[in-house]
C-alpha cells in the first residue's frame, strides 16, 4: 500500500509563542527533510525534487500580521542553494501582489541579481492569457510566475482557521495562483480548493508543501485576530499536498478544542475539499495511508521522536 | 433617418477588452468629438458599499445580488470587486472603469429606445456570475487589480456625454450590478444634466437595490440566459428564479425593458425552451416586450461549440411569434429581416435595420405611420 509521508517537526523551546529566527527555521527544516528522507543525509531528496531550474515559493501574505514567516523563506532558500545547488536568482518568492509581500516584511526584487521576490501584479508578469486552465469545476488563468518563470514549486502556506473553507493551509493557499479565486468559495471551497491544485501548471510543478504552523490562528480567520493565536511551534512538510493538509487539519482541530472552540463540522465549516482531493488523485486524505513522522527539536538541534501534541 | 455616425462608430466599436490596452484606448474612444484626457490608475477605490449587513458572528453579508455572499475580514465576494475590511464593506471599482466605448444603442441591444442614437458605454472589472459563453470574460472574470482601469468619477462620465453630445450612458459589458454605487451616482447626476442611463444586465440582483436604482434608469436590457434552472446552474453559475423576479419588477416599474436570449447550440435551443420562454414573457411581462434571440459565437469556455445556425434562430423566431410575442428580433445576423421592427397591426416596416444602420421608415412618434397603432418604446 502506498503511504504518503508527512513530516512534522515541533520546536520545543518557544514557550512564549515568539516569532522564530532564520536559524531556528533552518534547524526545523533540516529535521523535516531528515524525516522525509529517513536519514541524516537529505541532500539526495532535495536534489531529486529540485534538479536544475527555477524554484518558486508561494507565500501566504493575506494577513500581514500572520504571513508565511520571512525567516522561514530565508532558511529554505539557504537550504536550496546549499543542497540543490539552486542559484540565488533562480529562487522566486511570490504572492498575488507586491503590496502583500511588502506588508508581510519581504523585500521586493525583480532584478537579475539575488533572490527574486515579486507579486503577480508586477509589470510584465500578470496572469497568463494564453490558456484558460480547467479542471473539475475550476476554469482559471494561472499566474505567469508558475506558467513561465518557475520549473519547480513549493507551496509555503500558513496554518490557520478560515471561516469559509474551514482551514487555510496548503491547498487553499494556491487560490493565490489564479485570476478568479472569488468564484470558488462556495460549499466550503469544495471541491474547488482541490481542483485548483489539479490545474496543469500547478500540478506539474508542485514539489513540496511546507506549512508554517509555528503560530496558529485557530479561529476567526483568515484575517488576523491576535486573540485567537496559539503557539504550536511546528512545521509540516510533505510531497503530498493533500496529506500535508490532512495532518494540518488534525493540528487545527486539536488547537481549537484546547482553546474551547467547537469542531469545524459543528459550525458548518468542515473541510470538505480534502476528501475531494483524494477522489481526484491529487493526494491522500486517508489517515490510514499517511505515514506521519513527527519529531521534536531542541535549541541544539537534537531530534527526538514525538507525536503531534 | 440614417445613422449618420455609423462609420465613425465602426472605428470605435472595439470590444470592451480593447480598453485594457493603453494603445487601443484612444481608438476605442475615437468617436468622441472632443478629446478627453483619461488617466490610468493602479489604485483601487475604497468607497463603502450600500447594500450589506454586519453579521452577529462577525463578517458581513452582501445585499447586492441573490448570492448573498458572507464575507470575512479581508475577503471578497464572488464578484471580486467588494471587500470586507474590518466588517466595513467596500466597493473597489467605484469610478474605475476598465472599458469605455461609444456604441450604437442598437448594440446593447435596445431597439425601442431612441433608435439610431449613441451610448457612452462603460464597465468595471468583475461579475456576479460566470457564464461559460461570456464574450467579455477577460474583464468580467477579472478582479479590478487585474484590469487596466481609468479614473472616471461620475462627474467626468457625465461630462464626456455632455461635451460630446452623447445622450445616453450604458452600464454594460461586464455586470453593472457589481458596480451598483458607481452606476447609481452616474445615473443620478446624468439625469440632472439631461443624460439618460440604461443598464445592460443579467438581472441577477436583489429586490432592494434594483428598486433603488430603477428610478434612475431609463431602460434596462436583461440577458435571460436560459429558461431552465439547470442551465443557470451548469452554464451561468447562478439561478433563474431571481432573474425572472427581477424582470417582473422592472416591467412593473415602468422602466423600458427589452430581453435578450442568447441561443447556444445544444444547450438552450430546443423548441420547448423557445416556447416556454415566449409563454413566460407573454404571461409575466406582456406580448409587447421586445425579445431578441441572438447568435452565439464560440468563446471562453464554449469554444468547442459551433456558432448558432441561422435555422435555429429562425425556429426561435417562429416559435415566439406563434406564441404571440409582437416584437421578436434576431441578433448577430446582419441583413436578416428580423433585425427590423414591424407593426404588429398592419405589418408595415417601422424601423429598418442593417447591422447598426438604422432607418426610421414609418414611425410617427410612438405610432405606426400606416395604421396608427401605438408602438411601445421610447421614440421621442
Amino acid at each position: 500500500m502506498h503511504m504518503s509521508r508527512v513530516a512534522v517537526v515541533i520546536y520545543t523551546a518557544n514557550p512564549d509563542n515568539k516569532f522564530l529566527d532564520r536559524d531556528k527555521y533552518r534547524m526545523m527544516l533540516e529535521a523535516c527533510f531528515r524525516l522525509l528522507a529517513s536519514g541524516n543525509d537529505y541532500t539526495p531528496l532535495i536534489k531529486r525534487l529540485f534538479t536544475k531550474g527555477t524554484v518558486g515559493m508561494k507565500t501566504n501574505c493575506l494577513a500581514r500580521s500572520n504571513p508565511t514567516a520571512p525567516p522561514l523563506v530565508d532558511a529554505l532558500s539557504d537550504l536550496l542553494i546549499k543542497a540543490a545547488g539552486t542559484a540565488e536568482n533562480d529562487l522566486i518568492v511570490w504572492e498575488r501582489t507586491n503590496r502583500e509581500l511588502k506588508n508581510a516584511g519581504f523585500t521586493l526584487n525583480a532584478s537579475s541579481f539575488g533572490r527574486r521576490c515579486l507579486g503577480t501584479d508586477t509589470t510584465g508578469v500578470g496572469y497568463d492569457n494564453d490558456e484558460i486552465h480547467s479542471f473539475g469545476q475550476v476554469n482559471s488563468l494561472v499566474t505567469s510566475i508558475l506558467t513561465r518563470m518557475v520549473d519547480h514549486h513549493i507551496n509555503l502556506g500558513v496554518l490557520k482557521h478560515h471561516s469559509v473553507a474551514g482551514m487555510s493551509a496548503g491547498l487553499k493557499n494556491m487560490y493565490g495562483a489564479i485570476n478568479n479565486p472569488n468564484k470558488y468559495h462556495g460549499n466550503n471551497c469544495s471541491p474547488f480548493a482541490a481542483d485548483v491544485s489539479m490545474l496543469a501548471p500547478i500540478r506539474q510543478k508542485h514539489r513540496l508543501t511546507i506549512i508554517d504552523a509555528v503560530r496558529v490562528q485557530y479561529d476567526n480567520g483568515p484575517g488576523f485576530d491576535g486573540s485567537r493565536m496559539a503557539g504550536y511551534g511546528g512545521l509540516i512538510v510533505s510531497e503530498d499536498s493533500v496529506a500535508a493538509d490532512r495532518i494540518s487539519l488534525e493540528i487545527l482541530e486539536r488547537l481549537r478544542k484546547t482553546n474551547g472552540r467547537p469542531p469545524l463540522a459543528d459550525t458548518g465549516q468542515d473541510v470538505r475539499y480534502l476528501v475531494e482531493g483524494q477522489k481526484i488523485g491529487l493526494g491522500t486524505d486517508d489517515l490510514e495511508k499517511i505515514d506521519m513522522q513527527a519529531a521534536r527539536v531542541d535549541d541544539d538541534g537534537r531530534m527526538t521522536p514525538g507525536e503531534l501534541f | 433617418m440614417e445613422r449618420r455616425r455609423f462609420l465613425k462608430c465602426i472605428g470605435c466599436s472595439a470590444i470592451a477588452a480593447a480598453a485594457m490596452q493603453t494603445d487601443l484606448l484612444p481608438r476605442a474612444l475615437g468617436g468622441l468629438q472632443n478629446a478627453m484626457a483619461f488617466t490610468y490608475t493602479d489604485e483601487l477605490a475604497s468607497v463603502e458599499a450600500r447594500h450589506y449587513r454586519k453579521l452577529d458572528e462577525g463578517g458581513i453579508e452582501c445585499g447586492i445580488c441573490p448570492r448573498k455572499c458572507r464575507i470575512t475580514d479581508l475577503e471578497r465576494g464572488y464578484c471580486g470587486t467588494r471587500e470586507n475590511r474590518s466588517d466595513t464593506y467596500y466597493t473597489l471599482v467605484y469610478g474605475l472603469p476598465c472599458a469605455l466605448n461609444i456604441d450604437p444603442i442598437e448594440k446593447k441591444p435596445l431597439f425601442h429606445f431612441h433608435p439610431g442614437t449613441d451610448a457612452f458605454s462603460l464597465a468595471t472589472a468583475g461579475c456576479n456570475v460566470n457564464c461559460k459563453c461570456c464574450q467579455n470574460w477577460d474583464i468580467s472574470q477579472s478582479r479590478p487589480e487585474q484590469t487596466k482601469n481609468i479614473k472616471l468619477p461620475p462627474s467626468d462620465a457625465v461630462r464626456v456625454c455632455r461635451e460630446n453630445k452623447v445622450p445616453t450612458i450604458a452600464y454594460t459589458y461586464s455586470e453593472p450590478t457589481i458596480f451598483f454605487e458607481y452606476m447609481y451616482d452616474i445615473a443620478e447626476l446624468g439625469h440632472k444634466h439631461g443624460i439618460r442611463s440604461v443598464m445592460i444586465s443579467g438581472g441577477y440582483i436583489q429586490k432592494d437595490p434594483l428598486a433603488e436604482v430603477l428610478p434612475q434608469l431609463d431602460a434596462v436590457k436583461i440577458d435571460l440566459k436560459g429558461i431552465r434552472e439547470e442551465y443557470y446552474r451548469d452554464y451561468v453559475d447562478g439561478e433563474l428564479k431571481p432573474v425572472l423576479e427581477a424582470l417582473v419588477q422592472i416591467k412593473n416599474s415602468g422602466t423600458w425593458l427589452e430581453v435578450v436570449y442568447l441561443v447556444i447550440p445544444t444547450l438552450n435551443d430546443t423548441d420547448e425552451e423557445f416556447r416556454d420562454l415566449a409563454r413566460w414573457v407573454k404571461t409575466n411581462l406582456g406580448a409587447d416586450v421586445p425579445v431578441h434571440f441572438t447568435r452565439f459565437h464560440p468563446m471562453y469556455l464554449l469554444k468547442h461549440l459551433p456558432p448558432t445556425p441561422q435555422a435555429t434562430l429562425q425556429r426561435a423566431y417562429d416559435t415566439a411569434r406563434a406564441e404571440g410575442l409582437e416584437f421578436v428580433y434576431l441578433g448577430n445576423l446582419v441583413g436578416h429581416p428580423a433585425e427590423s421592427t414591424y407593426c404588429p397591426g398592419c405589418g408595415a416596416v417601422l424601423i429598418h435595420r442593417y447591422g447598426y444602420q438604422v432607418t426610421i421608415k414609418n414611425l410617427k412618434g410612438n405610432h405606426c405611420g400606416s395604421c396608427g397603432r401605438e408602438i411601445p418604446g421610447r421614440f421621442g
